[in-house]
């Protein structure tokens, strides 16, 4: 006789008129706690997304390209690294290619000295992978036939503000003079070209000379210890693997995210708090869907015993309550959406976060968004379903006239 | 089916409730066996605290009795399950309390529809037979007006309406005029006596006041939960 979509139908035909004629100072409130537990929910994990993101374009943008072609594991250097060059920039949506010679070193300047990688590159190939050339902060990059020339990053430089201040060179600017020693036992002078700031602590510790002065340190041509290889857009790397692969590139081939080990160690401590924070977050933006219905069932506790005894089923009563929940829940949600797209997102595009890993903004991921929302409706059920199950567990007499 | 059971339309056999305070029973309703035909309008009496409202809970299936039987319209009711007797309410009672029991977020016209749209009558018919309902009690012009915007005998027309609307078998009314002036309560018992003889409604009020004892048919009383 009473099919579901009737019980379905006087449910929302109660819940309507209870949030429509009852209290909106309430339902304005309750709301508003909702917008902000998804706000709280949703800021977290926009800030992680946020900085994996830059963190990964930041390996990307100045340390490894979207593909990096390094020897076999028996070998050091790449054999004849011109005709991999060849092969891989005859692939379409290939961007750049650049070959790249890396050797440890100690960089000195008067008393302090420390250790790190020197990159040989072909300035004119380096550019078209990598935007370290582009940020430069003072002096300039380096040009393909420099000869005594270096250019280095902040943190080797110091006196930028780096978070390695400590072991860098204590403020050298360009036009000084630095001592590279290199690992083959050959010490040259350099004069600083540039410093470059990429933002990110892991870039800012490269040094960069031609591959011409590279030769002569060497003594010899065409040593190339990994070729970096630019690709249109970021995930879509290992259909390039695969072609250069079938064209006969027999070195080891990876793409940037075996390098993401480096973004994962310094994201993963946030994975932790942020599921904590989440977790809290449901608990209280449910405890609060619970009180406010909790109180209306107890304000309304002879209605419900006058719609009990008139006929009305207990299950479209307790319906009727968790429709209002979850509307407010979803009301919650869609505000807290707003909150973050018109006033979070844009307050911190225009005042990033600085991390060591580079400026970092709030990143919504639509699966992000819809799983916290499910997660916030979902505690609305049961915060919802509790106490007016409960309501309706009472006898109607004393529902009521009770006391 | 003989003619004397057909007109029956409540019968009770042995009907008792006893409430439990503590270690202490509180007999409310004793053995009582009555019958009420179909079409009566039968008025329950007596003292205060005589049980005419328990008597009244236990046949409009509000409340469960500790004792005895009770059949309404063929139906063996301690045969029926919570649900069933929900549905056997909706369909078949219609119920007017001493406190005018309509929510205060539902217009007039809502507060009358709401049992026919829990049927599951379409809108259109709600409307046509709550208006219907409220022209009845003779407040159709108020039909969009909430419950606040109304007098307590307005109210209380509003929940006769309501109680009209799925054209109950058995309409109960427990002390309907209680808080209401004298003028609001004859136009109210006078609507009742006038669905009783227009209509054959079935009524089983409870009442205080003796002059109502000429417009039923039949006056039940009660003394110490006992029919006397
Ligand atoms: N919930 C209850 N718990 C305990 N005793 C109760 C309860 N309800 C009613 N009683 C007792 O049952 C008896 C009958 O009560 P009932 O309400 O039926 O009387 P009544 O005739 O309707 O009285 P009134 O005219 O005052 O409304 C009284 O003694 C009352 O105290
Ligand atoms: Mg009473």
């Amino acid at each position: 006789m009473t099919s579901i979509t009737t019980e379905l139908k006087v449910s929302a035909f109660l819940a309507y008129k209870s949030i429509a004629k009852g209290n909106k100072g309430t339902s304005a409130l309750t709301i508003l706690i909702m917008a902000l537990a998804f706000v709280n929910l949703m800021f977290m994990a926009s800030l992680f997304t946020g900085l994996t993101d830059a963190s990964e374009d930041q390996v990307i943008e100045t340390l490894y390209s979207n593909i990096v072609i390094e020897p076999k594991d028996e070998e050091t250097y790449i054999k004849s690294p011109d005709s991999v060059m060849k092969k891989v920039g005859s692939v379409p949506g290939v961007l750049g290619i650049s070959a790249q010679y890396l050797t440890a070193s100690t960089i000195a300047h008067k008393e302090k000295s420390g250790a790190w990688t020197v990159r040989s590159v072909d300035p004119d190939d380096e550019i078209t992978v990598s935007s370290v050339p582009k940020m430069m902060i003072a002096g300039e990059c380096l040009s393909k036939y420099d000869r005594d020339e270096i250019v280095i990053g902040k943190e080797i430089a110091g006196g930028h503000g780096g978070s390695l201040e400590h072991l860098s060179l204590g403020g050298v600017v360009v036009g000084d003079t630095v001592e590279v020693a290199f690992k083959n036992g050959v010490r040259r002078e350099y004069r600083i070209k540039g410093i470059f700031d990429t933002n990110f602590i892991q870039s800012n510790q490269l040094a960069y000379i031609t591959e011409k002065e590279m030769e002569s340190v060497l003594g010899t041509t065409d040593m190339t210890s990994q070729i970096l290889v630019k690709t249109d857009g970021k995930g879509g790397e290992d259909k390039y693997v695969e072609q250069f692969t079938m064209l006969g590139v027999h070195e080891d081939i990876k793409t940037w995210t075996v390098y993401a080990g480096i973004v994962a160690t310094i994201t993963q401590s946030f994975t932790a708090i942020n599921t904590l924070i989440s977790v809290i977050g449901l608990f209280v933006a449910g405890i609060t869907i619970f009180i406010v219905i909790y109180v209306s069932t107890v304000s309304k506790r002879r209605q419900i015993g006058i719609l009990r005894a008139i006929g009305i089923k207990e299950s479209i009563i307790i319906r009727s309550y968790v429709f209002q929940a979850v509307f407010y829940a979803i009301c919650g949600c869609i505000t807290g959406l707003l909150v973050m797209f018109m006033i979070l997102v844009p307050y911190y595009t225009r005042h990033p976060l600085v991390f060591p890993m580079g400026d970092v903004t709030l990143v919504i991921e639509q699966k992000n968004a819809i799983a916290r929302g499910v997660a916030l409706v979902a505690a609305a059920l049961v915060a919802g379903f509790i106490p007016s199950w409960q309501a309706v567990r009472e006898t109607i007499l004393d529902a009521i006239w009770g006391d | 089916m003989t003619n004397m059971e057909q007109d029956t339309i409540i019968t009770t056999r042995n009907l008792s409730r006893t409430y439990t305070l503590g270690t202490m029973k509180v007999p409310a309703l004793n053995h009582v066996t009555l019958d009420i035909r179909r079409g009566e309008f039968a008025a329950i009496m007596g003292k205060s605290g005589s049980g005419k409202s328990t008597l009244l809970h236990q046949l409009g299936l509000l409340d469960t009795p500790t004792e005895g039987k009770i059949t309404i319209d063929g139906a063996e009711i301690s045969g029926l399950s919570e649900s069933e007797q929900t549905i056997f309410r909706l369909e078949k009672f219609g119920y007017v309390f001493q406190e005018y029991a309509i929510l205060p977020e539902l217009t007039a016209l809502e507060n009358v529809y709401l049992p026919a749209m829990a049927l599951g009558l379409s809108q259109d018919e709600c409307v046509t037979k709550g208006m219907d309902a409220l022209e009845m009690v003779g407040l159709a012009e108020r039909a969009d007006h909430r419950p606040k915007e109304m007098s307590g005998g307005e109210q209380q027309r509003v929940a006769i309406a309501r109680a009209l609307i799925n054209k109950p078998k058995i309409l109960f009314a427990d002390e309907p005029t209680a808080n209401l002036d004298s003028v609001s309560s004859r136009q109210i018992l006078e609507l009742f006596r006038k669905l009783n003889q227009d209509m054959g409604q079935t009524i089983l009020m409870v009442t205080h006041e003796l002059e109502d004892v000429d417009l039923v048919d039949r006056v039940i009383w009660l003394a110490d939960g006992e029919v006397v």
